[in-house]
This record gives C-alpha cells, structure tokens and sequence, in this order.
C-alpha cells in the first residue's frame, strides 16, 4: 500500500466560466497535518470539497486511501473514511446532539444501539461536552456546535478528517474550544487537511502548508518557511495581510 | 434499509405564554354554524330533518374520498416532489411534464376525462394492439371495455391533479432545507436516498405543513366535483333531494352549512397538528 493516503493529481474544476481549479497536485501522508491556506476564492473549498466527491472533478484523478475516486460505490466507501467539518457545522437540527452522532453509526456503520451510543458518549467526553448529549444544535453555541460536528464526523471512525474554515462562524472566545480539539487530534496522528488561517493552528499542529492562488497551489512548505520566509510575491502580499 | 427510527419531533419545552382564555373567534363561529345547523333540525324537521337524514350517506362518501385521496396524493407528490428535483434529465423532465400538464387542465375537466373518456380511450389503445400484434391480443384485450367504479374514478382524478400541486408543495419544501444538510449526510457515507428519508424530509415537513394543510381543505371542498361523475357524495344527494322536492333553499343552505362544518373542523386539526409540530425549532 502507498505510504500516502491522499493522492491528488492534475485537478481541474470549473464553474462555469469561473475556474476553480487549474491543475492542483497534492499528496498528504500517513498521520500528516496539511493547512490549506490562500486568499477568498482561490479554491481551497473545492479542493478540500473533492477529496470526499462532494464536487467532481473535470479533469485528474484522486485516490483515498488506495481507493480511486471513480465509481459510484467508491464515493461511498470513500466518504465513510474521510471526514468532514464544515464552517457552518451543519449540524442535523432534529436530532439530538447524540441523535447526531449516531445517525451514520447506525445506518452505515450498521453498528447496535448501545455500540454507536458507547462511542458517541466517549467521543463527547473527548470533545469536552459530555453533558450536552441531549440538548438540541439550537441551545448550544457556535463553539459547542462545532465540537459536536467533529465528534460527529469521528464516530465515523474516518482515516482522513477535513476541516472547512472550522473556526470562521465562530465568535473569538470560542475559537480556541475548537482548535484545542483539533490539535488533540492531530497529536493522537489523525492525517487532516485544515482549510484556515489560524496562524496559531498552523505552526502548532502543521508539517507542511499549502498557499494556493486562483486555482492553483503557488508554495507548499513547512510553516516556519512559508510564514517568515515566502519564497512568493503572492505569498509575501497574502501573509502581510493576513499576519497585519 | 435498517429500521432505524430517526426522532421525528424535537420536545424542546414551550415558553408560551399562559393559556389565558384568549378570544378565539372559531369557537365563536363553530357555535354559530353547529348551533344553526341544531336549531333547524330541531326546530323545523321538517324538512331539514329529513334533508339532514337523506345526505347522510353523502357525507360519509365525501369524507371517505377525501381521506383516501389524500392519502394517495401525499404518496404521488412525494414521488412528484423528488423527480422534480432529481439531477437524472429523464426522471426531471418527466415530472415537470406531468406538473405542467395535470396543473394546465381544470380538476373537473381531468375529473369527467377519466371516468367518461379515458375508458375509451384505452379500449382504442387495446383494439390497437391486438390488430397490431395479434399475439398480444390476450393482455390487449384486457384494455378494452374497462368500466371504472365512479369512486375509484374519482379517487384516481384527485390523486393526479392534487399530487401535481403537491409535488411543488414538497420540492418547495425540500429545497428550503440548506444545502449543508445534504452535503454533511453524504459526507457521513450516508447514500442520497437514507439523506432524504433520515435528514432532509424529517425537516422538510415542518415546512410542508402548512401548504399540505390547505390542500386538505382545498380538496375537502373540491371533493363535491365529484357529484359530476356519478358519485353519491354530499352535494349529489342534496341535487338528488333538490330535484324530487324543488327546496331549493333549505337543501342547499344545509348542504352548505356541513360542508362549513367540515372544513373548520379539518383546517382546525391542520392547524392543532402544525403547533404540535412546531415545538421546539
Ligand atoms: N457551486 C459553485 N457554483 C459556482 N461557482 C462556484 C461554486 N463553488 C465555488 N465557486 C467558485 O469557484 C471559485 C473557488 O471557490 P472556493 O469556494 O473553492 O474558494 P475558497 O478558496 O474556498 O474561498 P473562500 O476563502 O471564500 O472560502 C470561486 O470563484 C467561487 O465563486
Ligand atoms: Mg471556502
């Protein structure tokens, strides 16, 4: 089996007229931590979007997990293995924070009641939140949600998780909650790419990061070189932005 | 599917203010019309007593066809409803034509279509057939000289022509669940099919409700198209009472006066339904 557990090559996507992505490569290792980084609409989401087959590419090829992102039954292979977090948590507002967590463990996973509610309760507990098990997405906030949304996805047991702008719906004070529980992860050797610019996150938790520009990836470098050293102009002008 | 059972109401605990007897004016107006409808009974049986005994069996086929209808049309639009948002182009196209089509053509026209022509029509198609190809004269000959019971015609017309309006009502519904919903159930490795049935309809029929509510009174009332074609609801057998007695007046100011009882009562359970479900958010 390859070392790297995603593979992207030569991924092109277009909407319409816009070009989302022009020709992106990328390999993610085993247990690596990858932060996508780059200015609005350059296409990070839908890089990070294709990984799962939430959009299809037009052009290149992506493997999960030494599995090719081709045929239908893949897609759902794939999904079950590859995590997602949303800036928006979409959490399901019927259910339950544990109604939540259990929902794909019971009619994917196939696992029995008590199973998936053992896992949803150890993984609340792991998110910091085991009293919220009954409590509705609505009563809970932004910070909370979002944990949830994680415990969710890693009930799934994933290989990969993906974090769309985790933190940017949520208000300051909260955006630590989150990132403390994505660097929990990244330590325990979850693979994850994280779509961010939470400098912070990055140093701490990054081997590599990854800028991208219209469509394209422009520098990939561990974050020490890219953030104090760019070896780009777009680079350079996207930092001093970002960093102020 | 497993049979997983997703919790379909959220008990989320009300801060509705205290039921102080607040003025309702249906109660006000279902005394009046219950009260009027006993006053002339009682009071002047005959002939409203009598009227009241002769529609009796009417009003039971108009419930009877009002409810299996309905039943039948929340499968057609569901059905509808997810065609009209399907990506395949066939499937899509397919269920934009019927909307169009059945929402093109007046309820009593499709209603006298299918018990009267649509008979025809099918004895052609079989005659067809079997001169055709003679070896399918056996199931061909299946098609020719159907005869349609009155009430399983007119269960028939309703279920088309409501289940077209309905399938907007449910593509509505469906469509104003945001996108995220979906994605985060496909992303789980949930298949399109399980995100709908445990996601995305538990949802959407809290803004279905409403619109499908209506439509039960809308049908309740259009169900008296159906004296056209030969079914012995509540508004044939008041023409029936009409035309042996010539009492204009007192058959139709009853006939009008259960038909008003009914729908308050119907758009009374909608609306008891829609509150209970919109407990919690
Ligand atoms: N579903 C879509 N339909 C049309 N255009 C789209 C769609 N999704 C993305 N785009 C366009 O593709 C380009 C890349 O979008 P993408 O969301 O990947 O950027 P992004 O880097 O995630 O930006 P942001 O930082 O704003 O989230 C943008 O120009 C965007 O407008
Ligand atoms: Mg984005």
């Amino acid at each position: 089996m390859e070392n790297d557990i995603i593979i992207i090559e030569d991924a092109h996507k277009s909407f319409g007229r816009v070009k989302a992505l022009t020709g992106v490569s990328l390999r993610v290792g085993r247990g690596e931590v990858v932060v996508i980084v780059g200015p609005s609409g350059s296409g990070k989401s839908t890089l990070l979007r294709s990984i799962n087959h939430l959009e299809t590419l037009d052009r290149g090829r992506i493997v999960v997990d030494g599995i090719p992102l081709t045929q239908a039954e893949n897609i759902n292979r794939v999904r079950a293995e590859v995590g997602m977090v949303f800036q928006q948590f979409n959490l399901f507002p019927h259910l339950t924070v544990v109604g939540n967590i259990l929902l794909a463990q019971r009619i994917v996973r196939r696992r029995t009641a008590a199973e998936a509610e053992k896992i949803a309760h150890e993984l609340l507990e792991k998110v910091g939140i085991p009293e919220k098990a009954d409590s509705y997405p609505s009563q809970l906030s932004g910070g909370q949600q979002q944990r949830v949304a994680i415990a969710r996805a890693l009930a799934m047991q994933p290989k990969v998780m993906l974090f769309d702008e985790p933190t940017s719906a949520l208000d300051p004070e909260m955006i630590k909650e989150v990132l403390d529980v994505m660097l929990d992860l990244a330590r325990d050797g979850m693979t994850m790419v994280v779509v961010s610019h939470e400098m912070g996150f990055a140093r701490a938790a990054a081997r590599r990061i990854v800028f991208m520009d219209e469509g394209r990836i422009v520098e990939v470098g561990p974050p020490e070189s890219v953030f104090t050293n760019p070896r780009h102009e777009r680079t350079k002008l996207f930092l001093s932005r970002i960093l102020r | 599917m497993p049979d997983y059972e997703a919790p379909q109401t959220i008990p989320k605990p009300t801060t509705e203010p205290g039921r102080i007897a607040r003025f309702d004016p249906w109660w006000l107006l279902v005394f009046g019309v219950v009260g009027l409808l006993a006053i002339l009974i009682a009071g002047k049986p005959d002939p409203f007593r009598r009227i009241a005994v002769f529609v009796t069996d009417g009003i039971w086929v108009t419930i009877r066809i009002t409810i299996v209808s309905f039943v039948l049309i929340l499968i057609a639009g569901l059905i509808g409803g997810l065609g009209r948002i399907a990506k395949n182009p066939l499937i899509h196209g397919a269920a934009s034509l019927y909307v169009e089509i059945v929402r093109g053509v007046p309820l009593l026209v499709q209603l006298i279509f299918i018990y009267y022509a649509a008979p025809q029509l099918l004895t052609a198609i079989g005659e067809g057939i079997a001169s055709a190809i003679p070896a399918l004269a056996g199931p061909a000959g299946l098609l020719i000289g159907i005869q349609l019971d009155p009430f399983v015609a007119a269960v028939f017309g309703f279920t088309i022509c409501y289940g077209a309006y309905m399938s907007e009502i449910y593509r509505a519904g469906i469509q104003s669940i945001p996108k995220g919903q979906m994605e985060a159930a496909r992303s789980l490795g949930m298949s399109y099919t399980q995100s709908m049935r445990y996601v995305i309809l538990p949802q959407a029929v809290r803004v279905i409700l409403p619109p499908v509510g209506n439509e039960f009174v809308a049908l309740l009332k259009d169900s008296s198209l159906v004296s056209a074609v030969a079914v012995a609801d509540l508004t044939r057998r008041g023409r029936e009472f009409m035309s042996t007695t010539l009492l204009s007046l007192e058959t139709w100011t009853l006939v009008a006066l259960i038909y008003l009882v009914m729908t308050l009562f119907s758009s009374r359970v909608v609306s008891y339904i829609e509150r209970k479900m919109s407990v919690g958010k």
